[in-house]
């Protein structure tokens, strides 16, 4: 039985103590901390994103101020946070404690259900637009959708093209299937090259491997099955780990990959890639930005320089032969924003505007992935409109599998991937904790 | 002499008044005084010390998540799992934390100890520029956990200046050490454990070093000079005079050092980047943290505050009642 | 022990001569040198990386800079960081000296009820607060962070420094309570004597009297709320306050995640935000030693 009591009421029978009895008089309700500016007539409406660096931080503040033009009397107050910060320990503790914001950045997957399950967010169904309504999928729960989609970031490998071309290979060698990445990576290797960086340290850019590996393994039931279940009793978990182990056996890592970042400077994983040192990375697709600016950073150039390396390419997660995952399925993130139960309706109609065809096209105009296929035509060439491209050929996009689990089991997840990538235990030992961290 | 710095009740200090009828004791108290002086730090200290305890308690006593940390009453559930749950593969393990706790606080110890009686004594020698030493010694320990953690990090990075200097002075053979990523299970055996306590050395042993100074300082001169000119030599003098009387100093800093290593949170935290477990350097503070907050299981994360609270509060009181209690004993 | 040989006394001056003449100089020179070194190498390191730029931090993360390019000095005192690093100086600043304040006048007038006033209590009333020392801030984030949004300080500076002059409080008063009772009772009866109350004596003679006990109860609780993180973090950035409202551990700990491509930055960042607190603890550093000297020595 669970027993729903704001945490206010308690804290006020918990605190014996007067003084912080009566002080509670005048505790915020949830969703009105942020917007109690609101004064008179006008609508005060904020908005938290993750869009701490140019030009998105620009792009998002000049979205605000269209929409205020276009409805007088509305306040957008924007506000950027570094991505990490903001999903893990800033938006979680302003939701608990009510000084929640009206939309808000939104990753999907465990966290989202646990807001719909507290009544944190709002059902955003008859707001979605027809363009973007595929995308809005990842934002399920239920019978609701929670949240507006903007931006698909695919996980695919981010290939040195100078390296690559050296080792004789050219994009014709773009592997298709697994074998052909292992060929790519002997040509490497021979040609005394360090096939692949990974960022272990970090944890997570070290589990993509396992999730791709799980993803072509698990066939599509049993896959969604784990994810609203916590059943991961089909072979596939298994195999994942097998299929992640032959890929390790090849040693195409970095040396020291478990003590490598993944995007701090030069000496990461990214910094490997963009500076020469690694062939390759497996990474979403932010990962062009990061290179660019650690590039950038390293030859002196301004570190907002739009002048990405001009040798970098992306291709696809290759087929496994014989494996039982959807070959098709493509890993990755969807990024969006959802709406706090008790906004304004303002602010469902700021996301209306937010993925407006207009809007979308700018946005992919800047080098962004967007979720209205009508917009992708607007991306510059290059390896990014190649990722677009991939998304559109898939299947299905597949929510990174730790956001898709949630908190609770994602980082556990994580932790009992790397152990096993580190020789510590065996693919029945990642099943088994994936099994107890998802019972709870 | 006296020592005066104990955690128990402090001594009625008899020995000083000068006439019966003037001891403060028969003057009246009124109690406006008494409240002013005392209410309004209670209050703070109650409000913002006592009721999080308090709050913590009952949170252990549920399995909520920070939304709804109250949901879920499950009685005593969260501590038995705490005590009796298995280690699960790749995950934080409680009793590693406990270790981990208990063996950072020996060697913490055993490593600060020698060295900061040692510097002090140096110190407190005469000596030239003895004012800029002292000052630059103390710089670690007043630079944040932060800026350390992040610059260790960047001086241990593979191929960062740590790695480069090695090989320049020939020890090519161990550049590549992977300093703070040894994965593992952690303990003696693990490179990262002791690159973690020697981080922490350099960052606490200030304190150690500033208390032992001030203890030193409150050392008579003529005691030192007297034997000196005995004729006995500096080591001496070191070893049968100032080491005993500099006793009581190193025992409370050995105290406050303790406590500090049971609820050692930042300094880990920020050297692992938030990922202590896969290198088996988890400490209870940061179990804590890894379940409660990352996890988001507040319930159970409270249940591990109350249990590292009680740890603490039982090393802290046998170490007050078998070793900090001689100081006390000798005064009377 | 050793106090039996008073009567032997020779002039001190010769004494002195001997030990700064000592065979063992040499050494203790060497000794205090190789400490300096290891204590202050890292922090130097990291000063000097600001002052290079990423190419040649890359091309050798050990030399010296080669020019020395002052670039990333400039950008965060004046240039595009200036409204960011200038801000949470401010919030830095701001917090550390409301808490100092906070934790000195609360400490010092239970230290001297404690340790002064005649009655029944006192003396739990100091376990209470010593209690506190084994309760870190960390253990109780969670509901400390549950309360300070219940009374609305979210967000506000006050919702660290209270907290912060609660935390304080133990250490304040395990310290300052042996100080205050290190005063001689002569003094007080004398001013009682006068017709002084408990009150004036604690403002006008007291206080006067235990000030290097609270300077370094001051300069202790100042460098912990300089240098601490796990409360604004909650405080001020689970708070929604913008990036030039933080406090300078939190924005170092965001700049390096937001600007992760550029180290050196990141280390030019780093040395402007410790370069106060050392300036505050040098001034300070004489009355430290000399004010736990009371603490530690009665």
């Amino acid at each position: 039985m669970k027993t729903k009591i704001r945490a206010g009421g308690i804290v006020a029978l918990a605190a014996t103590v007067a003084l912080v009895a009566s002080a509670c008089g005048g505790g915020n309700e949830p969703g009105d901390g942020a917007t109690n500016g609101a004064t008179g007539d006008g609508v005060e409406i904020t908005w938290w994103h993750n869009g701490t660096g140019e030009p998105l931080l620009s792009f998002w503040a000049d979205v605000a101020a269209e929409f205020e033009d276009a409805n007088p009397g509305v306040t957008v107050n924007v506000q950027a946070f570094q991505n990490e910060e903001l999903r893990d320990t800033i938006l979680p503790n302003a939701i608990a404690g009510g000084t929640a914001p009206d939309v808000f950045q939104s990753w999907g997957g465990g966290e989202l259900q646990d807001y719909v399950a507290n009544g944190v967010v709002k059902d955003l169904t008859d707001f979605i637009p027809e363009p973007v309504a595929g995308a809005a999928e990842a934002f399920r729960v239920g019978d609701g959708v929670y949240g507006m989609p903007y931006t698909t970031l695919p996980s695919g490998f981010w290939v040195n093209m100078n390296l690559w071309e050296q080792a004789g290979l050219t994009e014709a060698d773009f592997p298709e299937t697994l074998d052909d990445l292992f060929t790519s990576w002997e040509k490497l290797s021979d040609a005394g090259i360090v096939p692949v960086a990974v960022g272990g340290v970090d944890g997570w850019p070290a589990a993509h491997w396992w999730y791709w590996t799980a993803l072509r393994s698990v066939p599509t039931e049993a896959f969604q099955a784990a994810i609203t279940d916590g059943d991961f009793t089909d072979q596939g978990w298994i195999d994942a780990s097998d299929l992640l182990q032959t890929i390790l056996d090849k040693n195409a890592f970095n040396p020291g990959w478990q003590a490598t970042s993944a995007q701090q400077g030069a000496a990461s994983a990214s910094g490997m890639v963009v500076m020469g040192q690694a062939a390759m990375q497996l990474m979403g697709t932010w990962d062009y930005g990061v290179m660019g600016g650690i590039y950038n950073e390293a030859e002196g150039l301004d570190a907002d320089a739009q002048e990405h390396a001009e040798f970098l390419r992306w291709f696809p997660f290759p087929q496994v032969d014989g494996a039982a995952g959807d070959p098709a399925a493509i890993m990755g993130g969807v990024d969006g924003f959802s709406v706090h139960a008790d906004a304004p309706e303002e602010a469902a109609k700021l996301l209306a505007h937010i993925v407006s065809t207009d809007v979308q096209q700018r946005y992919a105009a800047m080098g962004n992935i967007p979720v209205d296929a009508g917009a992708t035509d607007s991306m510059p060439a290059g390896p990014l409109s190649d990722a677009a491209t991939a998304v559109a050929n898939a299947s299905s996009v597949q929510l990174w599998l730790d956001t898709a689990l949630g908190s609770a089991v994602g980082g556990g997840m994580n932790s009992a991937i790397v152990a096993f990538m580190s020789g510590q235990g065996g693919p029945q030992d990642v099943v088994d904790a994936l099994t107890s961290l998802a019972a709870g | 002499m006296s020592t005066n710095v104990e955690v128990g009740e402090p001594r009625a200090d008899t020995a000083r008044g000068s006439s019966p009828a003037l001891r403060p004791s028969k003057r009246k108290v009124r109690w406006f005084e008494v409240a002013g002086f005392t209410v309004p730090a209670l209050v703070v200290y109650v409000a913002f010390v006592f009721v999080p305890i308090g709050f913590g308690v009952v949170m252990s006593l549920h399995d909520g998540s920070r939304i709804a940390p109250l949901n879920n009453f499950v009685g005593l559930d969260n501590f038995i799992n705490i005590f009796t749950g298995g280690r699960m593969f790749g995950q934080p393990f409680f009793w590693d934390a406990v270790r981990n706790n208990f063996l950072i606080a020996i060697l913490s110890l055993l490593l600060q100890g020698p060295i900061a009686i040692g510097i002090a004594l140096l110190l407190n020698r005469k000596m030239k520029f003895r004012g800029i030493v002292r000052m630059l010694i103390f710089v670690p320990w007043i630079v944040s956990e932060v800026i350390t953690g992040v610059m260790f990090q960047m001086l241990l990075m593979p191929n960062g200046a740590i790695a480069v200097w090695l090989e320049r002075i020939g020890l090519g053979s161990i550049a590549g050490t992977q300093w703070l990523a040894d994965i593992g299970t952690g303990g003696l055996t693990s490179v990262t454990f002791w690159t973690v306590m020697a981080v922490l050395t350099w960052k606490y042993i200030g304190m150690a070093i500033i208390l032992f100074l001030a203890g030193l300082s409150g050392i008579p001169d003529e005691l030192t000079e007297a034997a000196q000119i005995d004729g006995a030599s500096w080591w001496q003098i070191q070893r049968k005079i100032t080491l005993p009387l500099l006793g009581p100093t190193v025992r409370i800093w050995a105290f406050l050092s303790i406590i500090g290593s049971f609820q050692l949170f930042d300094m880990i935290w920020i050297l692992t980047r938030a990922n202590p477990t896969i290198v088996g350097m988890d400490t209870m503070a940061t179990y804590m943290v890894q379940v409660g907050m990352s996890r988001d299981r507040v319930g159970y994360g409270s249940a591990i505050a109350v249990v590292l609270f009680v740890i603490t509060l039982i090393v802290a009181l046998t170490y007050q009642r078998f070793i900090l209690n001689r100081d006390i004993g000798k005064e009377s | 022990m050793a106090t039996a040989t008073m009567g032997t006394r020779v002039p001190t001056q010769e004494i002195r001569q001997k030990k700064v003449w000592s065979w063992s100089q040499p050494w203790v020179y060497l000794v205090a040198l190789v400490a300096v070194g290891v204590a202050v190498g890292p922090v130097l390191w990291v000063v000097l990386g600001g002052a290079r730029t990423n190419p040649q931090f890359l091309t050798d993360p050990a030399g010296l800079p080669n020019p020395w390019n002052w670039g990333n000095y400039a950008d965060i005192l004046g240039g595009q960081f200036a409204q960011r690093f200038w801000g949470q100086l401010w919030t830095s600043s701001l917090i550390a000296i409301a808490t100092t304040a906070g934790v000195v006048i609360l400490g010092t007038s239970v230290a001297y009820a404690i340790a002064r006033f005649p009655m029944r209590g006192t003396g739990a009333l100091f376990s209470v607060f010593a209690a506190g020392l084994m309760f870190p801030a960390t253990v109780g984030i969670l509901p400390t962070w549950i309360i300070i949004n219940e009374i609305g300080l979210v967000g506000n500076p006050l919702g660290v420094i209270i907290p912060q002059v609660a935390f304080a409080l133990p250490t304040t008063v395990v310290i300052l309570t042996p100080f205050v009772k290190a005063i001689p009772n002569e003094i007080e009866e004398a001013a009682s004597i006068d017709g002084a109350t408990r009150t004036s004596f604690f403002f006008r003679i007291l206080l006067p009297l235990a000030r290097p006990g609270m300077v370094t109860v001051g300069v202790l609780a100042f460098v912990g709320s300089w240098n601490s993180y796990m409360l604004p973090l909650f405080v001020l950035g689970a708070g929604g306050a913008p990036a030039h409202q933080h406090t300078l551990p939190l924005g170092v700990q965001m700049f390096t995640t937001q600007f992760s491509a550029s180290m050196t930055s990141i280390m030019a960042f780093s040395s402007l935000a410790l370069i106060p607190a050392l300036v505050f603890f040098f001034t300070m550093q004489k009355y430290i030693v000399n004010g736990l000297a009371g603490a530690v020595k009665g």
